[in-house]
Order: structure tokens, then C-alpha cells, then sequence
């Protein structure tokens, strides 16, 4: 519990705030060509102010689907998800997405993907916004770019500062990196890491790798398969930066990869 | 960095070939229609053709330009081209016109909605498959010679590559970029003109594109059946004195304005549109 509070130093009102999500009893029942098929099942968990949350789990467990259901692209089957203490019904910029593939807007340059979500700005004020968070993510140079003419990682960037220019009560991230080369994924941590110590953003990000899981959480939900549900909960207790040859570190892997490959009773 | 430059200096023919700006690829389209002229010349020269099936390149220029620049009255189609060449671009373009106000909305709809797809599709592509000049006919019956019959056959012939190709497009959307428009504070109505237009754009230009050819071709068909003036009358007149050299002035007039008349559309679409202009 304490790791948890320290994130958030000097607000103190903030601290006996209730969760910002709430996930409770959490089901999912796709309707398929033989029978229905339970992809998520009494998912239960609570995400506090400025946490940094991740889920782990392989693929196919519901991640996504659990995501989904966050933003509001789908609707659970039973249970209930709040958004401080509102049921979750569509999907809307209080609760942002960076997905896994890439969704950018192909016919609008980077600046102009970066200002899509923005509104009730004069124009000025708008493009000083836009630079502001086009700097935030080190891609001043590239404002006048096409998502055809930037790289994976760069577009991973554009798709960060267009939700972070909205300000969102949280922001989800579907295995973000997962598409990147393995030091651009590093790159990418640790600009989100850099923006995370400074805004103290409420983050659920998921992933299928521990080491990414391990570097970035301070509690890590591990998920299993068929149907998911959460096997288990993990808080990081390391200090940050974290260093990755530490053993402390390797220690947290390896007690996630237990976590996951045990056969579930 | 070797291996590269050795390629480079084997193929330079094909490097040549490929530049964007390569002299060769300002020469290369002429190539054909040069060798058309000389063919033509020759024959008419040696009258391999005699001059009144195939008249000489000389007796059709001068045709032409009495056509567009002689005084009216002076020859029987002296300075008429202005007056057909107005008459018909206004009947294409409302004919076009026509055909896209029905076209995009009805593909954007039956791309999107299954319900709409599975109302239309059948018919359409039934329809679709009688080819344009069996309503000919009928139009004739029902529209009488010369305008709206001419507008009815554009509009029809027009419909179809601008409703499948605009069909296409919205449906290749990806959902996803719905998704992130809604999660970014999209409407969902909104998201017609923010998402699903601008996404599906390279589509819907290429079925305007192709509209727009298949207008001029099925404008001449309209202007056949004998209304007084069009660039279609013109070539029907021709035919019937006997004027193969302002045959071919019609036809030649034709082909530019179709082309005239693509780049034009390309052009204000690229103006008007970011998706035009950076998809497409
Ligand atoms: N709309 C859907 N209809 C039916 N089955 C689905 C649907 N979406 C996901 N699934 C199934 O749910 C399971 C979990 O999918 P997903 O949430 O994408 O997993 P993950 O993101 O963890 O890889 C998969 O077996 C997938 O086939
Ligand atoms: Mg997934």
C-alpha cells in the first residue's frame, strides 16, 4: 500500500481519493459459430490516482478484450467498470487509448494527428498546445511529417501525445511497443517513464513481457488463459530508474515467469 | 554500398527508366502517337487509303481549326466547336453531377451498413450488368431526343463505378481508426466527415475518375440520337455529308476534353481535400 501512496508526494487530500477505476466481477461472453465463449471471467481489481499499472499475460487471454471494455468499445457481459465511481458506457477522452497497431490518421501530418482530439481552443492557443506536446515526445522536427514518412517508434510517439494533449483520467495502453525493435521498445519506456514522473498519469498498460512489465509497474495483475482471469498480483517494490542487470530485477522476472507458466488449479 | 553501385551502373538503362524526372519519361508517351502520325501520313501520302475514307493529317488540321477558330457562317461547321464544346461539357457535368450526389451516399451506406448492402447490392450489380446502351431505347421513349435522354445516360452509365468504387473504400476503413476517432471525442456522425471520407478517398476519387470517363463516352451515345448541337451531334452530322476530317476533329476534341476534364477533376480535389491530395 505505501509504494503506491509515495507516488503522489504533496497531496495529500488526493490520497484518501477513491480509485479512479474500479473493475468489479468483470465478465465477457463472446457469441461465436459454436457456442459462447467466456474470454474474461470475474476480473476483479482497482487502479489508484497516478498508479502505474500493468497487465501481463500471454496472448490470447483477454487482454484486449479487457481494454476494450475500458475504453468502451465493448460492453461487459457482467460486472461492472467505474470510472470514478461512473459506470464505464462509451468510449470518450477521459479514458485514452494507445493501441497496438498503428492508428494514426494516414491523411493528416503529425501535428495535425497530435491536435485531432483537441477542442474549444482559439487556433493559436491550439498550435502552441500542439508544439508543447509535439516537443513533450522529442518530434519537433517532424510536425509536418506523414505517419507513411516516420518510423514504428516515432508513430508510437505521435499516437502518446495525442491522448496526453487530452489530459485523460487514465490512459490505456494496449501492448503499445510490442511492435518495435528491442531498443526502440527501451526508448520508448523509458520516454513514457520520463512523462509518467511528470505528470503522475494514471496508466493501465498491458503487455506480454515481463521484462517491459517489470521496468515499468509499480503493480503487475498476471492474467491467465481460458478463460482469463487475474492468477495473480505482483507490486514491484524496486526503486526507479530501475536497472535491468539488478538482481532485485531479475528476481521480479523470474517470480512472473513462475507466475505464468503454472498450471492453473 | 559495392554491391549497390555495381548494380547501379549495370542497370542504367532501367535507373534511367525509373528517375521520376528522367528525359526519357517526358520522351517515352510521344513515342506512340509519333509513330501513329508518320503511319498516317504515309498512307495518306501514297494513298494506300483513298482521301475520302481516311483523309491526310493536313486536310484535318485545317478542318479543326476552321472548326474552332473560323467565322460561323463561313463554312458549314466554321467556329462551332465553342458553342458544341459548352453544350456538351454542361450536359457531362450534370449528368456526373448526378450521378455522384446518388453514387457517394448510396456507397458510403451500403460500405458501412450491412443491412444496406445486402438491400442494394443484388439489384445494382443486376443492373450493373445491362450494358448502358440497351437504355437507350427506352430513354428515348421516355425522354425524348436530345438533353434529358443525354443526362439520363450519363448519369446511369456514371452511377455505378462511383457507387462500388465509393462501396470499396468505406468498407476498408479500418475499424480501428473508427475506435481511436470515438476514443479521441469523434461523434459518430461527425465521423463520416472526419474518418470515414477522408479514409476512403483514394477509392472514391479513382470511381469519380472513372465516372467521369464513361460520361463522355455515353454523352456522344446521347448526342447520336440527333439533337442540334454537342460535339456528339457534330461527329453524327459529319458522317452524315460525308466529312471523315470533322469525324476526327469530334474524336480528337473528345480525347482531350475527357483528359482535360480528369485533370481538372484530380486537381480540384486535390485542392480541396488533404486526403486527395496525400493518399491518393
Ligand atoms: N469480438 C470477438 N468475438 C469473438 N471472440 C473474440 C472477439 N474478440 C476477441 N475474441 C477472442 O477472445 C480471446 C482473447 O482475445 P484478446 O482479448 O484479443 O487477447 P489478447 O489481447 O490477450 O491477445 C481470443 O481467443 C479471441 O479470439
Ligand atoms: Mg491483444
Amino acid at each position: 500500500m505505501t509504494t503506491q501512496l509515495k507516488l503522489i508526494p504533496g497531496h495529500k487530500k488526493e490520497l484518501q481519493a477513491p480509485p479512479v477505476l474500479q473493475v468489479s466481477k468483470l465478465s465477457k461472453v463472446f457469441k461465436t459459430g459454436d457456442g459462447p465463449m467466456t474470454v474474461l471471467q470475474d476480473v476483479h481489481f482497482q487502479v489508484a490516482e497516478g498508479e502505474f499499472l500493468c497487465v501481463l499475460g500471454p496472448s490470447g487471454c483477454g487482454k484486449t478484450t479487457l481494454l476494450n471494455v475500458l475504453a468502451g468499445f465493448e460492453k461487459p457481459s457482467a460486472g461492472k467498470a467505474l470510472l470514478e465511481e461512473t459506470p464505464i458506457m462509451e468510449s470518450g477522452p477521459d479514458r485514452c487509448v494507445v493501441f497496438q497497431e498503428d492508428t494514426l490518421f494516414p491523411w493528416l501530418t503529425v501535428k495535425e494527428n497530435i491536435a485531432f482530439g483537441v477542442k474549444g481552443l482559439s487556433k493559436k492557443e491550439k498550435r502552441e498546445k500542439t508544439n508543447h506536446f509535439l516537443d513533450l515526445v522529442g518530434l519537433t522536427p517532424f510536425g509536418d511529417y506523414l505517419p507513411r514518412e516516420i518510423s514504428g517508434g516515432m508513430k508510437k510517439r505521435v499516437s502518446l501525445a495525442r491522448v496526453l494533449i487530452l489530459q485523460p483520467r487514465i490512459l490505456l495502453m494496449d501492448e503499445p511497443f510490442g511492435a518495435l525493435d528491442a531498443q526502440t521498445r527501451e526508448e520508448m519506456q523509458d520516454l513514457l517513464l520520463s512523462l509518467w514522473n511528470q505528470f503522475h498519469h494514471t496508466i493501465v498498460f498491458i503487455t506480454h513481457d515481463i521484462d517491459e512489465a517489470v521496468a515499468l509497474a509499480d503493480r503487475i495483475l498476471v492474467m491467465q488463459k481460458d478463460p482469463g482471469m487475474i492468477a495473480k498480483e505482483i507490486r514491484v517494490r524496486l526503486s526507479r530508474p530501475r536497472e535491468r542487470t539488478e538482481s532485485s530485477f531479475q528476481d521480479y522476472c523470474k517470480a512472473l515467469y513462475q507466475a505464468l507458466k503454472k498450471p492453473q488449479p | 554500398m559495392k554491391a549497390t553501385q555495381n548494380l547501379d551502373a549495370q542497370d542504367g538503362f532501367a535507373m534511367t527508366f525509373n528517375k521520376p524526372n528522367g528525359w526519357m519519361n517526358s520522351f517515352i508517351p510521344w513515342i506512340l502517337p509519333a509513330l501513329f502520325f508518320m503511319g498516317w501520313f504515309l498512307v495518306s501520302r501514297f494513298e494506300i487509303i483513298p482521301a475520302y475514307l481516311m483523309p491526310s493529317p493536313r486536310q484535318v488540321g485545317e478542318a479543326g481549326v476552321m472548326y474552332a477558330f473560323g467565322t460561323p457562317g463561313e463554312g458549314p461547321y466554321a467556329g462551332r466547336f465553342w458553342v458544341d464544346a459548352w453544350v456538351s461539357c454542361g450536359r457531362v457535368l450534370a449528368g456526373f453531377s448526378l450521378a455522384a450526389l446518388f453514387g457517394i451516399p448510396l456507397g458510403v451506406l451500403s460500405g458501412r451498413v450491412d443491412a444496406m448492402q445486402k438491400t442494394l447490392s443484388t439489384s445494382i450489380n443486376a443492373l450493373r450488368a445491362v450494358p448502358g446502351i440497351c437504355w437507350l431505347p427506352l430513354a428515348m421513349v421516355w425522354f425524348g431526343i436530345g438533353y434529358k435522354t443525354t443526362l439520363f445516360l450519363v448519369a446511369l452509365a456514371a452511377f455505378f463505378p462511383i457507387y462500388i468504387n465509393t462501396a470499396v473504400g468505406a468498407r476498408q476503413v479500418s475499424p480501428l481508426l473508427f475506435q481511436a476517432g470515438a476514443m479521441l471525442g469523434v461523434r459518430r456522425m461527425n465521423a463520416v466527415f472526419s474518418i470515414l471520407l477522408p479514409g476512403a478517398m483514394p477509392s472514391i476519387l479513382a470511381g469519380l475518375r472513372l465516372g467521369l470517363g464513361i460520361s463522355w463516352a455515353y454523352l456522344v451515345l446521347g448526342e447520336l440520337t440527333g439533337v442540334p448541337n454537342g460535339l456528339g451531334a457534330v461527329i453524327m452530322d459529319a458522317r452524315m455529308l460525308g466529312r471523315i476530317d470533322i469525324i476526327i476533329v469530334g474524336i480528337v476534341l473528345i480525347a482531350l476534353l475527357g483528359r482535360t476534364s480528369d485533370l481538372l477533376l484530380s486537381g480540384v480535389f486535390r485542392l480541396c481535400f488533404k486526403s486527395a491530395r496525400r493518399l491518393a
